[in-house]
């Protein structure tokens, strides 16, 4: 199947050398900052310029933050879609990710209860994630228990309800 | 959950040596003395004996233990970003691209510090400034390597400090 209508799911290697960089660049901003400072204390005359450098290395560690939080994302993704998908796949990925978003779920519980949707047993996917398997009951519970479902099946039979009304869910 | 002992007696010296007399060398002793340049001779001997070591040493030191790869390193950040908490015996897949970029920073500090001292090229600005900024290198790497030894141990459960001292790792799945 190499039809152009599949998805990549690489992680851009160009956006974590642009991390790299910017985390480069804040340090030598930051301690910039602060020899400014320790230098001139608070002088009318260089207070703008230290003010402006100051804002620029928040930003930077703002833009840091988001780059990361994105590339935690997409390598979550990656984990359950390996290789390319199709749209359809893609689409149905996206609602039930969805669902995990309404939920709150932690990107441990995203895991287990994406494993749990294909059908995975405690055990196996106990093995998968390198936890015990008490470990992956307590957060089995903590599923249930934001979802507002009681069994796996439950589980399922909301998002394939969702699938079939064709709009994700919002709670 | 068992003990392994993953490092040997020769690593955990070679650590805690390299700690010592980088600490020494960067934060501590003059820059333009004798003693400055002697425990930077024992530094490059130091990591000379560890890529030996790397060849003929016991399993987890081998380097063929800990190949650098990327894609190894995706999974390892895969398992961090889906909080899966797969272990690794030996170095994780990020903790040896850690170790080679030490490893060559240190060599290169020391061959931009040998440099300085010969005729050639005493006295010259760029191999000064090559010297300051590899070192810069070296520090900064140095707080991400402690950042990520306490992050990994806290995600792993495992004191991974310990280890380095008494040489066992604690807390590995069966």
């Amino acid at each position: 199947m190499t039809s152009p209508l599949q998805v990549s799911s690489r992680t851009p290697a160009g956006l974590l050398i642009l991390i790299f960089v910017q985390v480069i660049c804040t340090i030598f901003f930051a301690t910039d900052v602060v020899t400014d400072f320790a230098e001139s204390g608070l002088p009318s005359s260089g207070r703008y310029h230290l003010i402006v450098e100051a804002v620029a290395t928040l930003s930077l560690c703002a833009a840091i933050a988001l780059e990361v939080r994105y590339i935690l994302n997409l390598l979550r993704r990656k984990a359950h879609l390996e290789k390319s998908a199709s749209i359809a796949t893609m689409a149905v990925f996206d609602i039930i990710e969805s669902h995990f978003d309404a939920w709150q779920l932690t990107p441990s519980e995203r895991d287990i209860a994406m494993f749990l949707v294909k059908g995975f047993t405690i055990p196996e996917i106990a093995a998968m994630r390198g936890n015990a398997e008490g470990t992956i009951k307590s957060h089995l519970n903590a599923i249930y228990r934001k979802s507002g479902t009681h069994s796996r099946g439950d589980l399922l039979s909301g998002i394939i309800d969702s699938l079939m009304a064709e709009r994700p869910a919002r709670t | 959950m068992k003990r392994v002992r993953v490092w040997d007696l020769f690593v955990r010296l070679f650590h805690w040596s390299l700690v010592l007399l980088f600490a020494a060398n960067a934060l501590i002793v003059e820059e333009d003395s004798r003693t400055h340049e002697w425990i930077g001779y024992a530094v490059v001997g130091l990591i000379v004996a560890r890529i030996g070591w790397g060849f003929v040493g016991t399993r987890y030191a081998r380097f063929a233990s800990f190949r650098p790869s990327v894609s190894a390193a995706m999974e390892q950040m895969t398992d961090i970003a889906a909080g899966r908490t797969r272990a690794h015996v030996g170095h994780t897949p990020l903790g040896a691209w850690m170790i080679y970029n030490l490893l060559a920073t240190m060599l290169l500090i020391g061959l931009s510090g040998y440099l300085m001292t010969t005729d050639m090229f005493w006295g010259t600005a760029w191999t000064e400034e090559l010297h300051e900024i590899l070192v810069s290198w070296a520090e900064l790497s140095i707080v991400a390597h402690i950042a990520a030894v306490i992050f990994e141990s806290r995600r792993l459960h495992t004191n991974l400090p310990r280890a380095m001292v008494t040489g066992y790792k604690d807390n590995l799945p069966d």
